[in-house]
């Protein structure tokens, strides 16, 4: 459960986001236009950028968590893996996962090397463990990142448009494997893939000037998407012509 | 078979090297302590030996540190004006004239060690006024540090005496020349805390090599933790150059040379980077003493000669080994 208290985000002087307060009680898919400030919301509900308000996180203030503790709690997996040390297996990558639990100055734990194989396990990618991160293909880095997200077994995950640099195939497995963790885990997922939001069930935030406002099933009405995006929408979907 | 070669060849090189140089020693006279040949190896040969394969270690290591924790492949304790800040401080104590010790440790290496510090600490103070995409613009703050030392060496010149002049020259081409134990036992301590210390953060260094936020999210305090390493790095820098003057191209181009053999993640590479900087350094040193002209050849133009070549042709080869 994620709870936002009067959340404001500045960026240098403009206002990305004023005054947000929301309950996200398991799942919510977050909606806006490119600049409408999703991103911010989930950097700062990571403590990736400063903010003013209150994020509280099943009941803890974030800002009082110790940064180990609140990994333990939130996971965030970006559109894009950026990476430097682009040498690094897929295997040493989901291993990260686990520094959170890890004692200091020491080496990872046997448990913690099969919780990172039974991750690449559970999403199908056993065969590229020693494959080095920057031989992958976007679809595969996605996968990646979630399977680092699995092995730090943060029970909430915050997906920032996952989707987004993915042909339809992988965006399918990615939908696939995002429906299939709402079992388990609470889900903000964040996205501009409308086919995406629908295909996942939960409610439906989507943030314009500054403002979230929510939605249910009926956010996918054509006449209600027109009105959102600006743009015209029919029963199809965005219409080019 | 590469990666064998490589080893090979410079492991062999580092038991050369000591009996290479001015005099030739003979094998048989070194077991006799009384003798003279006993006592270059001793004293001037083994000294050396251990004190240019501990500098290669921490210029190597250094440079491998700063390119992982800015993830930019220029950052280099050279690049960013370090070696400058403490080539300067040793050119106020040479202009002072301070030759005398200051708690065991010459005045010189002393206020080249503090040269290094002021640098970081102004890299530090600089650092906060970037916005947070800063790798580029702090590579410009260090070169326009770099700049700045520059002139103000320039200045200690002109205001020199000729002898100092000469003292300084020599001093900034970088030299391995020690005598005694002294500076061998104090670089090897420094090295050992360094590499302790980037062993202790190699998780740490692990996940700031992916990305700053990659590290945050996983609970990396990536502000202490950069600090801590870099200001380890920044000051063994700063207590080597203080005695051997700069010595540049190793820490830039050492950590590329294990990448391109070893391709792995920085945390499989901390140890070759290490060791292969020490004996790369101490093969320069064996060249500057084999090609001697009048004396022998400073030891920072023996590694840009070499480096600079064999790092072009590592880059537009692109073979994988």
């Amino acid at each position: 459960m994620i709870i936002l208290k009067n959340l404001t985000c500045h960026y240098e002087e403009r206002v990305i986001l004023e005054d947000i307060s929301l309950k996200i009680q398991k799942h919510l898919t977050l909606l806006g236009a490119n600049g409408a400030g999703k991103s911010t919301l989930a950097k700062a509900i990571c403590g990736l950028i400063p903010y003013d308000g209150k994020i509280v996180v099943d009941d803890a203030d974030i800002q009082e968590l110790s940064l180990k503790e609140r990994a333990k709690l939130l996971a965030y997996i970006p559109a894009k893996l950026e990476i430097y040390d682009a040498y690094i297996t897929l295997f040493e990558f989901v291993l990260l996962g686990r520094f959170p639990f890890k004692k200091s100055f020491f080496d990872y734990s046997e448990r913690d090397k099969e919780i990172a194989a039974e991750s690449l396990e559970y999403l199908n990618i056993s065969h590229l463990t020693n494959a080095s991160l920057h031989s992958l293909s976007s679809g595969e880095s996605q996968l990646a990142l979630i399977a680092q997200a699995l092995t730090q077994k943060s029970r909430i995950i915050i997906f920032d448009e996952p989707t987004a640099n993915l042909d339809p195939k992988n965006s399918k497995i990615i939908a696939q494997h995002i429906k299939h963790l709402q079992k388990e885990q609470e889900i903000l997922l964040i996205t501009h893939d409308i086919h995406l939001a629908k295909f996942i069930d939960a409610p439906i935030g989507f943030i314009k000037k500054q403002k979230l406002h929510y939605y249910d099933r009926d956010f996918f009405e054509p006449e209600n998407l027109s009105k959102l995006y600006e743009v015209e929408f029919d029963a199809q979907g965005l219409k080019y012509v | 078979m590469c990666r064998v070669a490589l080893w090979t060849f410079f492991t062999l090189l580092f038991v050369l090297s000591p009996f290479v140089g001015a005099v030739n020693l003979d094998i048989a006279n070194i077991l006799n302590t009384s003798s003279l040949d006993a006592n270059i190896f001793y004293n001037l040969r083994l000294p050396r030996l251990l004190f240019a394969f501990f500098a290669g270690g921490i210029l190597a290591l250094s440079g491998l540190l700063f390119q992982t924790l800015f993830r930019n492949a220029l950052m280099t304790p050279y690049t960013l004006g370090i070696s400058s800040g403490a080539v300067f401080g040793v050119g106020v104590a040479i202009k002072l004239g301070l030759t005398t010790l200051l708690f065991g440790i010459g005045a010189i290496t002393l206020f080249g060690f503090l040269g290094a510090f002021f640098t970081v600490v102004l890299l530090i103070y600089l650092s906060q006024f970037l916005r947070s995409n800063q790798q580029e613009s702090l590579l410009l703050l260090g070169i326009a540090l770099s700049l700045f030392y520059s002139a103000a060496l320039m200045v200690l010149f002109y205001l020199g005496n000729s002898i100092q002049n000469d003292m300084l020259i020599r001093f900034t081409m970088g030299s391995l020349s020690i005598i005694g134990w002294q500076s061998p036992l104090l670089i090897g301590v420094v090295a050992i805390l360094l590499l302790g210390a980037v062993y202790a953060y190699r998780f740490e260094l692990q996940l700031l090599g992916i990305s700053s936020d990659a590290a945050s999210l996983k609970g990396v305090d990536t502000k202490k933790v950069t600090l801590l390493l870099l200001g380890v790095a920044s000051l063994s820098i700063g207590a080597l150059v203080g005695i051997s003057g700069p010595i540049g191209f190793v820490g830039l181009i050492i950590p590329h040379i294990i990448t391109k053999f070893y391709p792995t993640t920085v945390e499989r590479r901390l140890l070759k980077t290490a060791l292969f900087g020490g004996l790369f350094l101490v093969a320069c040193d064996m060249l500057s003493r084999v090609m001697q002209t009048q004396s022998e050849l400073p030891i920072g133009i023996v590694t840009a000669f070499i480096g600079a070549p064999f790092f072009i042709y590592l880059i537009i080869s692109q073979k994988k080994y």
